[in-house]
């Protein structure tokens, strides 16, 4: 059932990619995009196995990098790097809080764009970097926050909708069946 | 604790990273394209769901709104008849000039209208996704533009849908002529601000140049990528450092492409 959670976590990832890149709006008020896979990370991180944080890095950045002009899974060092750190340190996280869960993702959401952009700068690349990075960077932590909040309640419902569930018994199970040599008629 | 799935999680990402950061950009175009099959589903269903919501719309409008609207095209069409007779004599004109002074006939465009479907979901890079690919007969570098100036060129092309990088992108460097001294420079990406993306650098503009702002830019033509007078936008400063080879200025762009929903392709 594990990999059923796997799958679905992918799933969201593909819906919440194509959703940041088909909805305008918060771009248009902010002028930056919002990033929902650092968020999704760390809510990976925090309740899956290791093979699902690895399956989110990789599927995640590829997925990412098919909408996008740069190049192919930028994102994937930064966003595994993530996932391992708050999976390794889980048990000391705090995550039962809108607060907590709230300042985590932005955490989640301010180290995986200053990774990536280091990535791209020391790979030769030549992303479009200004003070108004700074500017997006802030939205983008900001935001991160808030899928986070949003994230976490998406994936324990996620969880418990595809988690093995114990079959009814077909029979009254309260009966005892009482053997004897005595015949009770 | 079990070390043995964080080693093997950790090497496999490792070498997957590695073997991206080398890939070449054919076999990087040609993965994307791949893994932009995964997102069909959801692009048919934005498209489905866009086209009721318009019925919707249609059928709720009143038909004394319609009425106004059909009365304002038709006016519209007429004038635009009028000025259409006009183009064409002009047209003829300028052909049979051509012809007497043995130029090589201009190259006609034919534009065809796209939607645009998606944003790049990097803040670091400038670019759209349009809802036309090769079936529709686009192919790389093609120029995009909307009614008010040049938005950029097609940078990948897929099945259905192509990737255009905007004006402002480094991968999009074009160059252009001031129409008022007639210097060439090129476009080159930066220079914007957060809620002005339509300001952009010019480099490489002679030493001595001449050029003013407020001054309008168009494209050159040079590289036989664009053709030749397309709208890019406005001088907005020029900045002449003492010493230096080359000037360079700021430019406001003719299109601010993030308030876009629809371009246009020119296809030869």
């Amino acid at each position: 059932m594990k990999g059923f959670f796997t799958l679905t976590i992918l799933l969201t990832a593909l819906t919440s990619i194509y959703a940041a890149s088909a909805w305008h709006l918060p771009r248009q008020l902010t002028g930056a995009q919002l990033d929902p896979l650092p968020a999704l990370m760390l809510v990976v991180a925090l309740r899956a196995p290791i093979s699902a944080v690895t399956a989110l890095a990789i599927g995640g950045s590829l997925l990412q990098s098919a909408l996008s002009s740069g190049p192919v899974g930028t994102s994937l060092v930064p966003l595994y790097a993530l996932g391992l750190v708050v999976h390794l340190n889980a048990h000391s996280l705090s995550q039962y809080h809108i607060g907590p869960r709230f300042a985590l993702g932005a955490i989640a959401g301010g180290v995986v764009p200053a990774l990536t952009l280091s990535l791209l700068v020391l790979s030769g690349h030549e992303p479009l970097v200004g003070w108004f990075t700074l500017w997006q960077w802030s939205v983008g932590i900001l935001g991160s926050g808030i899928f986070a909040v949003l994230f976490f309640p998406l994936l324990e419902w996620l969880d418990q909708s595809v988690e093995e569930q114990p079959l009814a018994a077909p029979y009254d199970t309260t009966t005892r069946i009482v053997r004897g040599t005595r015949f009770h008629g | 604790m079990n070390n043995r799935p964080y080693i093997i999680a950790t090497g496999l990402v490792l070498l997957l990273a590695i073997v991206f950061f080398n890939l070449s950009p054919d076999s990087s175009a040609r993965l994307k394209r791949v893994l932009a099959s995964f997102h069909i589903p959801l692009f048919s269903a934005q498209k489905t769901v866009e086209a009721t919501g318009e019925i919707l719309v249609n059928q709720a409008a009143p038909r004394k709104v319609l009425l106004q609207e059909i009365h304002e095209l038709k006016r519209q069409n007429q004038i635009l008849e009028l000025r259409l007779g006009q183009t064409q004599s002009l047209e003829r004109e300028n052909h049979s000039l051509r012809e007497q002074l043995e130029l090589r006939p201009k190259p006609e465009w034919n534009p065809r209208l796209t939607r645009i479907v998606g944003r790049d979901p990097a803040n670091w890079w400038r670019s759209v996704l349009i809802d036309l690919g090769t079936k529709a007969g686009v192919r790389v570098d093609m120029p995009v533009m909307s009614s008010q100036g040049l938005v950029g060129r097609v940078q990948e092309v897929h099945d259905h849908r192509s990737r255009v990088a905007l004006l402002g992108d480094p991968a999009c460097r074009i160059s252009v002529t001031i129409e008022a001294t007639g210097e060439s420079g090129i476009i080159s990406a930066s220079g914007g601000t957060v809620f002005d993306p339509t300001l952009v650098k010019l480099l490489y503009l002679p030493a001595n140049s001449e050029a003013r702002a407020g001054d309008q830019l168009y494209t050159s033509g040079l590289g036989e990528i664009f053709p030749r007078g397309i709208p890019v936008g406005k001088l907005t400063a020029v900045t002449a450092a003492p010493g230096a080879l080359t000037t360079q200025a700021s430019v406001k762009l003719a299109v601010n492409s993030s308030k876009l929903n629809e371009v246009w392709v020119l296809m030869p």
